[in-house]
């Protein structure tokens, strides 16, 4: 016993009791766990512009909003974080933890008005948009190659070339629903323009104007159902890992997902490319073009000077040159200053985007109560539920929500 | 015992090793899917995930060691998980032993309103505490964590202990206490040493969840240097989530310490549950 | 300074000392247990009679409460949550406990050999991390990774979406979290049956009691007590169960909520906020956790009163 408290001391004498905090140090919180070598590449980048170092301290993305929150209640929180967009980052606004920008220098030379909507309220700007990302199809060159399939042009030749593939022995499609959200948004908020429209059209859903369950809805629904059979098998257990890796590994030949995962790929043993997931034939194919995060400055930051300067350098070409260098691959910079993509991945699915029309995902902007309920629904269709029943609830839940 | 009889006893037996012998396959075999694994890269451990690896890659391993500061993440944790135990112990039992004596009213009002922090998810109070931590000046050392561990083990230390040392016949410590001994003599002589397997079973019982907790380092410390082990470590998931070979590398690495810790302790574990038994 | 040492030193030897003396005992666990959970506690439940967040909160008084029991999306993920969490007990109840006498009987055998190597690998799992746990059998249960080998093997059969199907997932969590907490009520029947004299066992068996008999007579009512203190335990544990569910089937309790049960619902609702959106509502949350608690309490503090007072 005595040897063991003797230990215990000892272990003490080498733990720091009071962590130092070096004066020109900001914090910058994110729930990107994955970008750590990018992001500190980033900050050496603006440290020589500046010499202001800045600690990148990210949260994995299920924690990230719950411990924000906490920090920032608490007076404790980062002084600048990655903001969610729409409803996420406007409540932070609206509760006061984050600063108004609208008067940042570069704001408006560097970013458009639909640039800034997500995280604009009430005329009030209060983070500089940085990551938008889109959603496509991979897939296997070789697979395709050896089995005679073009990249189809319409939905009735992606299911075509689906049916192909799974008489072949291949897995069409390495999408499962066992975490849920990836379905939703990658896949059924993906295609979802294809059936609905651009923006126009959601402003007349989010008003009431047109119904959840109309003919568009439910035709989408029933496309989606269409899906199932090509799914992986046992596909209701399928992680969003588990279809990466059935995608990496050849075991499928398509993976219907964002362009945040491009930069896993580099080291697979194929040939592999993207492609816009077609409309049905007479449809016009649109894409999805999602404003997903920008970088917010705490109201509270001990070095508000210093937080500024950071956000303000983030509309400088120089900064959108180390934005576009640093992001992850498929995270693109948004700016309508120049940005110069190194990656030929993100370059041709970013491409994709040219001459469609493209909208933020369907729920987003002001449909965020009805994500679950779509969410389910969409699950539903594919365990077998019928489409029209399937829209009729969530119909129903934008009506309840209503009252 | 005679020969024969011990014989017809072992026979017994048989049933029972199959019994266990099947739970620890079930329990063996995920830690050596975990193990192999994390020994394999990211695409073998879907074309061969339970045997041994074909060509041994200890990558993942270098790679969790130059990723992050893991000896210190380590000793963060053994300080703060061993500090807390001891104060747990030492006032838990200390309470407990007065709860067995001084019987009132005042004490069963007492008594309830510890046993009542068992039942509620201390979760919810993380801003309150997050607060308090802050006027303390320990926000982001691992001194933050101290307190709030000792305040959740405290119940149901006392809740265990005191259930245990109320089936402690009175006549032994009221023996002494006629021969003379002063009743903390009587606590650290007599009754610490009979509360021995009540002290193990708290020990283990709060043990894992300190060792375990990813919630409190998560929202009090953001500073790479205090963080613990789980907390460091979680942030590897994120960076690694695409490759199982690291997570389970990473995994290997968080187990370890405490299946040792418990292999060489294990020994002094059992012993303490059983020592102090009372025969009945 | 010499007056209170005195007065302890009273206390110390007097056979009925005053709650002066015991105070001593009491007041540093208490003291710290007030500061670092009582108060934080009741100052958040307090919030479950407000609204809003931060400088904005507002006294509602039971409104959160109605909005509990009477929103109808709300109040069917409560009772949702509530049946499945009295599922998940009761699962506990019957595969952790009762595996947990079990092996504690055969262990507590003096003739059994290796007793020792299987009380070790039975209380292995309990020192693992429920991130361990939780990753290790969403790999082993997933049929991406399992499916070739086991239908290779011919045991195809087992290769199904356990933890995707809704039939099946709470089921599939619930027996995960039992294999790994089943050394705790393990050890502590172990420790109470090493109470039992050996005289008496013997004795038993020179008449040829039957196990079943020896357990049913002699051994069984001898660790009632903590049969009552573990299935206490498992009560309360399983009502703040958390962890194993969040880190097999995410926050929301995944597929279509069959497995959200209240420790999820309330970080949903009181920490973390819904996905996407993950806005927090506090006052939401602290009624959920008081509500939570008043049940508990209704429970576990008459179990406790009776025995007293048959103790």
């Amino acid at each position: 016993m005595k040897k063991f408290v003797f230990v215990l001391l000892a272990l003490l004498l080498l733990v720091p009791t009071v962590s130092i905090f070096a004066q020109d140090t900001l914090t910058m919180g994110s729930w990107r766990a994955d970008d750590v070598e990018k992001m500190n590449a980033l900050f050496d980048v603006y440290k020589e512009a500046s010499g202001v170092q800045i600690d990148f301290q990210p949260t994995n993305p299920p924690d990230y909003n719950a411990t924000l929150r906490l920090q920032l209640e608490s007076g404790t929180g980062p002084d600048l974080m990655y903001v969610r967009s729409y409803a996420t980052g406007a409540d932070l606004y609206k509760s006061g933890y984050l600063a108004k920008i609208n008067d940042l220098p570069g704001l408006a030379d560097s970013l458009t008005e639909q640039n800034l909507a997500p995280w604009t309220i009430d005329g009030d700007t209060f983070a500089v948009p940085v990551i938008a990302v889109t959603h496509a199809v991979y897939y296997n060159k070789d697979i395709f190659a050896a089995n005679n399939i073009e990249i189809p042009t319409t939905f009735e030749e992606f299911l075509a070339a689906c049916e192909t593939l799974k008489a072949a022995g291949v897995t069409p499609l390495a999408n499962g629903v066992a975490e849920e959200w990836d379905i939703l948004e990658t896949f059924f908020l993906g295609m979802l323009p294809n059936y609905i429209g651009g923006a126009e059209e959601r402003v007349l859903y989010e008003s009431g104007e047109k119904k959840l369950n109309d003919e568009a809805f439910v035709k989408a629904y029933t496309d989606m159902a269409k899906v199932a059979p090509y799914l992986p098998t046992g596909f209701e257990a399928v992680t969003y890992n588990d279809s990466q890796i059935l995608f990496a590994t050849g075991k499928a030949a398509m993976f219907m997902d964002g362009s945040w995962t491009l930069g896993t790929y580099g080291d697979v043993d194929f040939e592999w490319g993207t492609f816009a997931m077609p409309a049905p034939a007479g449809s016009e194919t649109a894409i999805t073009f999602h404003l997903d995060a920008a970088i917010g400055m705490n109201a509270a930051s001990a070095h508000p000077e210093e937080a500024k300067a950071f956000l303000a350098w983030l509309c400088t070409q120089e900064g959108v040159d180390a934005l576009a260098k640093y992001l992850p691959v498929g995270m693109y910079p948004i700016s309508k200053l120049e940005v110069t993509l190194e990656d030929a991945h993100a370059q041709e699915m970013l491409s994709l985007t040219n001459e469609k029309l493209t909208d933020v995902r369907f729920v987003w902007p002001a449909l965020m109560d009805l994500y679950s309920p779509m969410n389910q629904a969409v699950i539903s269709v594919l365990k077998g539920t019928d489409p029209q029943a399937a829209a009729d609830t969530v119909e129903v839940a934008f009506e309840a929500l209503k009252k | 015992m005679k020969k024969s009889s011990s014989l017809k006893m072992a026979n017994k037996h048989i049933p029972s090793h199959i019994i266990l012998g099947l739970w620890s396959i079930l329990v063996l075999f995920p830690i050596w899917v975990m193990v192999v694994n994390s020994f394999k890269t990211r695409f073998t451990i879907y074309s061969n995930p339970f045997g041994l690896p074909e060509k041994w890659n200890f990558k993942n391993y270098i790679s969790v060691f130059s990723d992050s500061d893991f000896m210190r993440y380590f000793m963060n944790s053994i300080v703060v998980v061993m500090i807390s135990l001891i104060c747990v112990l030492l006032l838990g039992s200390l309470v407990a032993y007065a709860m067995s004596i001084w019987r009132t009213r005042a004490s069963t009002v007492l008594y309830f309103f510890i046993i009542a922090g068992m039942m509620l998810p201390i979760r919810i109070a993380s801003i309150k505490l997050i607060e308090i931590m802050k006027s303390l000046g320990l926000l982001n050392t691992i001194w933050s964590l101290v307190p709030i561990y000792i305040a959740m083990g405290f119940p149901i230390s006392v809740f265990i202990m005191t259930t245990f040392i109320r089936t402690v016949p009175g006549e032994l410590t009221e023996s002494a206490f006629i021969d003379g001994a002063g009743r903390f003599k009587i606590f650290y002589a007599i009754i610490v040493p009979l509360l021995r397997p009540a002290i193990a079973t708290v020990a283990i019982y709060n043990l894992v969840p300190f060792w375990n907790d990813l919630w409190f380092p998560l929202i009090m410390i953001t500073d790479e240097k205090s963080k613990t082990l789980l907390l460091g470590v979680t942030r590897l998931f994120g960076q690694y989530q695409t490759d199982w070979s690291k997570v389970l590398a990473v995994l290997t690495l968080s187990a370890l310490p405490v299946i040792i810790l418990y292999l060489t302790m294990s020994k002094n574990f059992i012993r303490g549950l059983t020592a102090g038994a009372i025969k009945g | 300074m010499a007056n209170t040492n005195s007065r302890r030193i009273r206390g110390d030897s007097s056979l009925n000392p005053t709650w002066h003396y015991w105070m001593l005992y009491l007041l540093p666990g208490v003291i710290i247990y007030i500061v670092f959970m009582a108060y934080p506690l009741l100052d958040s439940i307090r919030l479950s009679f407000f609204t809003g967040t931060g400088a904005e909160r507002t006294f509602t008084g039971l409104s959160n409460y109605v909005k509990l029991f009477t929103d109808e999306v709300i109040s069917t993920r409560f009772w949702t949550a509530f049946g499945h969490t009295w599922i998940f007990f009761a699962i506990h109840m019957l595969v952790q406990n009762v595996l947990g006498i079990i092996f504690a009987v055969i262990l507590t055998n003096r003739t059994m050999q290796g007793s020792r190597i299987y009380q070790t690998i039975i209380f292995l799992p309990v020192t693992l991390s429920i991130l361990v746990t939780g990753y290790l059998w969403k790999l082993l249960l997933s049929p991406v990774w399992t499916g070739d080998i086991l239908n290779s093997i011919g045991l195809g059969a087992l290769s199904k979406p356990w933890l995707g199907q809704e039939s099946t997932a709470l089921i599939v969590v619930s027996l995960v979290s039992c294999w790994q907490w089943v050394g705790m009520p393990t050890m502590m029947f172990f420790a109470a049956l090493q109470g039992i004299s050996e005289e008496l066992i013997e004795a038993a068996a020179l008449e040829g009691t039957s196990t079943w008999d020896l357990f049913r007579y002699i051994q069984f009512p001898l660790i009632k007590p903590v049969v009552g203190v573990v299935a206490i335990l498992t009560f309360v544990n399983n009502f703040n169960a958390f962890d194993v569910v969040f880190s097999m089937e995410g926050a929301n309790g995944a597929p279509n909520y069959a497995t959200d049960i209240i420790g999820t619902f309330f970080y949903r609702v009181g920490i973390a906020g819904q996905h996407p959106v993950a806005i927090p509502d506090a006052g939401l949350g602290a009624a959920v956790a008081t509500v939570i608690f008043l049940m508990l309490a209704a429970f576990v503090i008459p179990t406790l009163i009776q025995s007293q007072k048959e103790g």
